[in-house]
C-alpha cells in the first residue's frame, strides 16, 4: 500500500488566475471551466481544492480516485459534476443510452456484466440486444470499489483505460466525455480486494480528503435547504463544450522541453531512490502532460511552469509509487527527487 | 531485507572520509610516539597497523562477524593478538633461523615491524571498538591522540628547540621559531579532532566530546596565558648567580641557595661558542669566567665594592669593543683565541674563555633565538702546573690593602689549622711553595669531598666553615669557597671565580660548544705574580648526583651554525630557501590574483547591469530578469536550490512586489508561451526600474551599501 499524500504545494485556487492572458483561445476554454466549477461549487462548499483537481482530471482525460469517509461528499461532487454536464441535444452523434451521471455501489458479488452491460434475449425480435451498463455515463461515480472482486475492478479498469467494453466479443465504445469518479474508504479495509498499484495507475489523481473547516461545514448545513432545492439556476455546460476546451487547453498551452526533461529527471530519480520500491510508469507521465496543461490554463498561462509540476506531481505520483518497508514519508521522497531537476528547470530559464 | 541492504550502504558511504581521516590522525600518533622507542620499521608497522585497525573495526563494525561478537570478547581477541604478535616478534629475534638466512639486520628489523604491528593494532582495535560501542570510548581516543602529540611536542621544552628534528631543523634553517610551528601543529590537531567530532554520527554524545576537548583546549590556553610559552628557563644552582633574574634578588644574596632552585631544567641550553682558534684545554674543561668573588663582607666572600680589587674582570656590556684593564701575563704560556657567544639567556655580565681580554658586540644573527652575540678575546693557558711551581704571589701594584682583601677569611683558626695540617707532608723542597701548598689544599678536598647537591649548610652563618669542618658534603660553592679560605689563611691571595666549566670532550671535533645550565659552575683562583689568576679547581672523587648530561650534538652544531652565520651558513640558507618556495612571491602572486579576482567581479557585475539596456528584444526577458536576479541577491535575497521561480518571487514580493509580475512574464518567454510580442523592451525597462525602486525603498541603507560596495553578489543570482 502507498502512503496517502497530503498537500505538497499549495492549493491554488481559481481566483488565482492574476495574468490577463490575450489568448482568447484558451479564454474561451477557461470560461467553461468556471462555468463548471460554479456549477460544482454551488452544491459542494469547502472543497475548492478537490473540484479544482477533479475538473483538470476531466479536461485531461483522466480518473480520479478519491479517498475519504463516507459522507464527506463524494457522491455530492460526482452527482453535482454529472448534472452540471448536460447534452444541449446539438450532438448527432449522441446516443440515447448515455447519460449524464451514473452511479454504482460497489459490492462483493457484483458482476461484470452489472457494470458493463448484458445481452438480453428480446423475445419479440427473437434476437440478443445489448442492454448498456451504468458505464454508459459522462460521470460514473464508483463507489468503495475496493470492495468488489477483482474481476470487476478488472472490467472497470478496461474500461477506464481503453474507453471501451467488451461483451461476449462485441466492443462497445464508450462516451468521450467517460470520466470516473472512484472511491474507497482508507480504514476499513476489512472484506475488501485493494486495488494493486498497476491497476491504482489507471487513475490519474488519488485524491485524498480531509474533513472541511469548520467554516465550510456550517455553510453546509445552513444552506442544506437552499441546495437541495436549487433547480432553476443551476449552471450548466454542455458536453460539447467541454470536449471543445478539452481540444483548445491541447492546442494552446505549450510544454517546453525543460518541462518535459524535468519530469524524466524526476522520474529517474524516484526509480534510483533507495527508498523507492517501484518508481512510476512512463504512462503516469503520459497521462500528466494534459493535466498540467489544464493547470496552466486554470491559471490563465498559455505555457506549462514549475508551479503546475509542483501542484500535480503529487498527487499524481502519490498512488503510483510503493515505498520501501520502513519508509514513511512520501512526501520527503518526492521533495528530495524533484529539488535537482525543478533546479535545473528554473536555472534553465536563464540559459 | 531491503532497508538492512541500504543502511548499510548509506553507512558504508557515509564512514568511508571520516575514517580515513580519524585513522589518519590516530596512525600520526602512533607513529610520533613509536619514534623514539623503535626503528624505523617499527613506526611503519605501527602506522600500518594503525590504519589497518581503524578500517578493519569502522568499516566492519556493522557486518556480521564483528557486529554478533560484545565488546569485551572483541578487546580480550585484539589482546591476545597482542600477545601472539609480540612473541612472534621475539621468536623470529631470538631464533636464528632468519639473521642466518639474511642478515641479522633484517631480522631485527622483522621483529620490530610484527612487534609494532601487533601492538598499535591490537591497541587501535580496543579504542575503536570503545569509541564505536560506549558512550566514553571516544574520549579515551581524543585522550590518547592529544597525549601523543603532548609527549611528542613536550621534547622542544626546556630549550630543546631542535626537537623533535624533523620540525627543529625546517624551521631554525630558516629562522622561523619551531614553537609557532607546534603550536600550529597544535591547532590542526584540534581542528580535525573538532571535525572529527562534528561528523560523527550519534549525535547524543556530541556534546561530552566537545566538553572534553573545550577542557583540554581551555587548559592550554589557561597555562600560556598564566605561565606563557615555555621557554628555556634557566637553573641557578651551581653559581649561576650572575644570570639576570626575574625573581627576588634578596634571596639570590646568599649563592649558597642556590641550590635551593628546582633542578628540573638542568639541560636548558645557556649559550652557545663558537670557537674562531682552535683550543683544548690542558685541564679537561673549558672555563668561562663571569665574574668572582673577592672581597669578604663580614659573612662570606662577594663582589667587589673596590675599583682596585678585581680589574681584570669586564662587568658590562658595551656597543662596541671593551678591553680589561688588567691583561693576564705570561704570554709565551698562553694562546689568543677568540671566540663568538650567542647568549640564549639574558646574563648581567658577560663572561669569555678564560682569560677574557676583550669583548666585542657583534651583529645578532637571529634575534628570536639570541638575546646577545659578541665575541671574546682571550688568553687562553697552555702552561702546565709544573710552570707553576715555585711562582710568586700577588700582583706587583697591589696597594696593602688589597693585598689584605685578598686574604680576609672568616675569623675561624680551624682553617688555617687545617691548611697548616694538609701541608705538612709536603716535600721539604716545596714547603714554601704556594702552588704546592694550594694542590695539596686541592688534592684534600678532592680526596675527601662528597659532591652533592643537597647539602645542609646552607642557612649556616659559614656554609663553608660547616661544610669543610662538618661532613664535607657539598657543590661547586663549597668546595671553592673551602679552598679559598684555606688558601687566603696560607697567606695565597685566592678568590672563587664563577662562569661556566663545560667538559672539553662536550665540544666532540667541532667548532662549536654548547653552555648548558649545567655547566655553571664556581672555582678557587689564585694569583700568581707573573701569570696571573690561575685555576684551582676541587674536583671531588665521589659524587652523589649525576652531572652528565646527554650529548647535544645537533643542537650544538645547529645553534653554533645560526651564531657563526658566516658566508657559507648564508649560501647554505640560501639553498635551503631557494628549494622551498619563495613566502614573498608567493604573497605578490596571491595579491596579484585577489586584485584580478577582484577587478573582473566587479566587470561582471557591472556588465550584467548594463547589458539589459543595449540588448534586443528577445533577449531581454533573459537579460533583465537576471540584472534584477543580480540586484535582490545583492541585499540577501537569492533563489534557494530547488526553488521554484515562482515561489522565489512570492517570497521576495514584501520587498520587490513587481517581481511577480516580471517572473510571469520572464517564464512565459521562457517556457515558450506562443504569445511572444507582448512585451516591448520600454516595458522591461519600466519593470526594472519599478524593481529597483522598490528595493530602494524597503531596504535598510547599510545593505544598500554593501551591495554596492560586494564584487560578488552576482554570484548567488541563479
Amino acid at each position: 500500500m502507498t502512503d496517502s499524500i497530503t498537500e505538497v504545494a499549495e492549493p491554488i485556487g481559481l481566483s488565482d488566475t492574476e495574468e490577463v492572458s490575450s489568448n482568447t483561445q484558451i479564454d474561451a476554454a477557461v470560461d467553461v471551466l468556471n462555468r463548471l466549477s460554479a456549477a460544482v461549487k454551488q452544491q459542494v462548499l469547502g472543497r475548492d481544492d478537490v473540484i479544482e483537481l477533479t475538473l483538470i482530471a476531466l479536461v485531461a482525460d483522466g480518473h480520479v480516485l478519491l479517498e475519504d469517509f463516507p459522507g464527506s461528499g463524494k457522491t455530492t461532487l460526482a452527482k453535482a459534476l454529472g448534472e452540471a454536464i448536460v447534452d444541449d441535444g446539438s450532438d448527432k452523434n449522441r446516443a440515447d443510452f448515455i447519460l449524464p451521471f451514473r452511479r454504482i455501489q460497489f459490492t462483493p458479488d457484483l458482476l461484470p456484466s452489472d457494470v458493463t452491460g448484458v445481452p438480453v434475449f428480446d423475445s419479440n425480435s427473437n434476437a440478443f440486444h445489448f442492454r448498456h451498463g451504468p458505464l454508459f455515463a459522462h460521470v460514473v461515480l464508483a463507489d468503495e470499489i475496493n470492495r468488489t472482486s477483482p474481476k470487476v475492478q478488472s472490467a472497470m479498469l478496461e474500461a477506464m483505460g481503453e474507453k471501451q467494453v467488451t461483451v461476449d466479443n462485441v466492443t462497445y465504445q464508450l462516451d468521450a466525455l467517460f470520466f470516473v469518479i472512484a472511491t474507497q474508504n482508507p480504514l476499513d479495509l476489512v472484506g475488501t480486494y485493494p486495488l494493486p498499484t498497476p491497476q491504482l495507475d489507471r487513475f490519474l489523481f488519488k485524491i485524498t480528503m480531509d474533513h472541511i473547516d469548520r467554516k465550510s461545514e456550517l455553510d453546509v448545513l445552513d444552506t442544506y435547504k437552499q441546495r437541495r432545492d436549487l433547480t432553476a439556476d443551476k449552471i450548466t455546460v454542455t458536453r460539447d463544450e467541454v470536449l471543445f476546451a478539452r481540444e483548445q487547453i491541447d492546442a494552446a498551452v505549450t510544454i517546453s522541453g525543460s518541462i518535459k526533461s524535468a519530469l524524466v529527471d524526476i522520474s529517474r530519480n524516484l526509480r534510483e531512490d533507495e527508498r523507492v520500491l517501484q518508481g512510476n510508469s512512463t504512462r503516469s507521465m503520459v497521462l500528466m502532460l494534459p493535466a498540467l496543461q489544464v493547470a496552466a490554463a486554470l491559471r490563465g498561462r498559455d505555457y506549462v511552469s514549475a508551479v503546475d509540476i509542483e501542484l500535480l506531481l503529487p498527487r499524481v505520483l502519490g498512488h503510483r509509487i510503493e515505498l520501501a518497508p520502513g519508509v514513511a514519508d512520501l512526501n520527503k521522497v518526492l521533495i528530495d527527487a524533484m529539488r535537482g531537476p525543478m533546479e535545473q528547470l528554473a536555472r534553465g530559464t536563464l540559459a | 531485507m531491503t532497508l538492512n541492504r541500504t543502511s548499510n550502504k548509506a553507512a558504508k558511504t557515509q564512514h568511508f572520509l571520516p575514517t580515513s581521516l580519524r585513522a589518519a590522525i590516530i596512525a600520526s600518533s602512533y607513529w610520533v610516539l613509536s619514534l623514539s622507542p623503535t626503528v624505523v620499521s617499527g613506526s611503519v608497522a605501527s602506522f600500518i597497523g594503525c590504519l589497518f585497525a581503524c578500517y578493519l573495526i569502522d568499516l566492519g563494525i556493522h557486518r556480521s562477524p564483528l557486529k554478533r561478537l560484545r565488546t569485551f570478547t572483541i578487546n580480550l581477541m585484539s589482546l591476545s593478538f597482542l600477545l601472539m604478535g609480540l612473541l612472534l616478534a621475539s621468536l623470529v629475534t631470538s631464533t636464528v633461523l632468519l639473521s642466518n638466512l639474511t642478515s641479522p639486520m633484517f631480522s631485527f628489523d622483522t621483529g620490530e615491524f610484527i612487534k609494532w604491528f601487533a601492538i598499535s593494532a591490537s591497541l587501535t582495535v580496543c579504542l575503536r571498538v570503545l569509541a564505536q560501542r560506549t558512550s566514553y570510548g571516544a574520549v579515551i581516543e581524543i585522550l590518547f591522540v592529544a597525549i601523543a602529540f603532548v609527549i611528542t611536542l613536550s621534547a622542544h621544552r626546556n630549550g630543546m628547540i631542535h626537537r623533535p628534528f624533523l620540525i627543529g631543523d625546517y624551521a631554525l634553517i630558516r629562522g622561523i621559531d619551531p614553537s609557532s610551528i607546534l603550536m600550529a601543529f597544535g591547532c590542526g590537531a584540534v581542528l580535525s579532532l573538532a571535525a572529527l567530532l562534528m561528523i560523527e554520527n550519534n549525535h547524543r554524545r556530541l556534546p561530552y566530546h566537545f566538553t572534553v576537548l573545550g577542557l583540554l583546549c581551555f587548559s592550554l590556553l589557561f597555562y600560556v596565558r598564566l605561565f606563557g610559552l615555555p621557554t628555556p628557563q634557566l637553573t641557578d644552582d651551581l653559581g649561576l648567580t650572575g644570570q639576570e633574574q626575574a625573581g627576588n634578588r634578596a634571596e639570590r644574596e646568599n649563592p649558597f641557595r642556590d641550590s635551593e632552585n628546582n633542578a628540573d631544567d638542568k639541560e636548558a641550553p645557556v649559550a652557545v661558542v663558537v670557537f674562531r682558534d682552535d683550543y683544548e684545554p690542558l685541564n679537561g674543561s673549558y672555563y668561562f669566567r663571569e665574574s668572582a668573588y673577592s672581597q669578604f663582607n663580614g659573612t662570606l666572600l662577594d663582589f667587589t665594592t673596590r675599583s682596585d680589587m678585581d680589574q681584570d674582570l669586564i662587568k658590562n656590556f658595551t656597543n662596541s669593543r671593551i678591553e680589561t684593564n688588567q691583561p693576564p701575563k705570561a704570554e709565551d704560556q698562553r694562546t689568543p683565541v677568540r671566540a663568538s657567544i650567542g647568549m640564549l639567556i639574558s646574563h648581567r655580565t658577560p663572561f669569555g674563555l678564560e682569560s677574557p681580554i676583550a669583548y666585542e658586540n657583534t651583529a645578532n644573527p637571529n634575534n628570536l633565538r639570541f638575546k646577545r652575540t659578541y665575541d671574546t678575546y682571550s688568553q687562553a693557558p697552555e702552561y702546565d702546573f709544573n710552570y707553576l711551581l715555585g711562582g710568586e704571589l700577588g700582583r706587583a701594584d697591589w696597594s696593602q690593602e688589597v693585598w689584605d682583601e685578598y686574604l680576609e677569611l672568616p675569623d675561624d683558626p680551624r682553617y688555617k689549622e687545617l691548611a697548616e695540617s694538609l701541608i705538612v707532608d709536603l716535600k721539604p723542597e716545596f714547603t714554601d711553595d704556594p702552588f704546592a701548598k694550594a694542590w695539596a689544599i686541592k688534592t684534600y678536598l678532592d680526596e675527601s669531598g662528597i659532591y652533592s647537591l643537597k647539602n645542609e649548610h646552607a642557612y649556616e652563618t659559614d656554609p663553608a666553615g660547616s661544610f669543610l669542618f662538618g661532613d664535607l658534603t657539598g657543590y661547586c660553592m663549597h668546595f671553592s669557597f673551602a679552598a679559598t679560605y684555606m688558601f687566603r689563611s696560607l697567606g695565597i691571595p685566592a678568590r672563587v671565580g664563577i662562569g661556566y666549566a663545560v667538559p672539553a670532550s662536550n665540544k666532540a671535533g667541532g667548532s662549536s660548544l654548547l653552555i648548558q645550565a649545567v655547566h655553571g659552575h664556581a672555582w678557587p683562583e689564585i694569583y700568581f705574580r707573573d701569570i696571573g689568576w690561575v685555576i684551582v679547581d676541587p674536583a671531588p672523587q665521589q659524587t652523589l648526583v649525576d652531572m652528565t648530561t646527554d650529548p647535544q650534538n645537533n643542537l650544538q652544531q645547529l645553534l653554533g651554525d645560526m651564531l657563526r652565520n658566516d658566508a657559507s651558513f648564508d649560501d647554505f640558507l640560501q639553498s635551503q630557501q631557494t628549494s622551498a618556495i619563495n613566502l614573498q612571491l608567493i604573497l605578490n602572486i596571491l595579491y596579484a590574483l585577489i586584485l584580478a579576482t577582484l577587478l573582473s567581479a566587479y566587470t561582471v557585475k557591472c556588465y550584467r547591469s548594463w547589458i539589459p539596456s543595449r540588448a534586443a528584444v528577445d533577449k531581454q526577458y533573459r537579460l533583465s530578469y537576471r540584472a534584477v536576479l543580480d540586484q535582490l541577491a545583492a541585499i540577501g535575497l537569492h533563489r534557494q536550490y530547488g526553488e521554484s521561480r515562482e515561489q522565489f518571487a512570492r517570497r521576495v514580493e514584501a520587498v520587490a512586489p513587481s517581481m511577480r509580475k516580471l517572473t510571469n512574464q520572464h517564464l512565459a518567454l521562457a517556457l515558450g508561451s506562443q504569445d511572444k510580442n507582448s512585451f516591448d523592451a520600454a516595458k522591461w525597462t519600466e519593470l526594472r526600474s519599478a524593481i529597483a525602486q522598490e528595493i530602494g525603498r524597503n531596504t535598510q541603507t547599510w545593505k544598500r551599501v554593501v551591495a554596492w560596495i560586494n564584487p560578488f553578489s552576482w554570484l548567488l543570482s541563479k
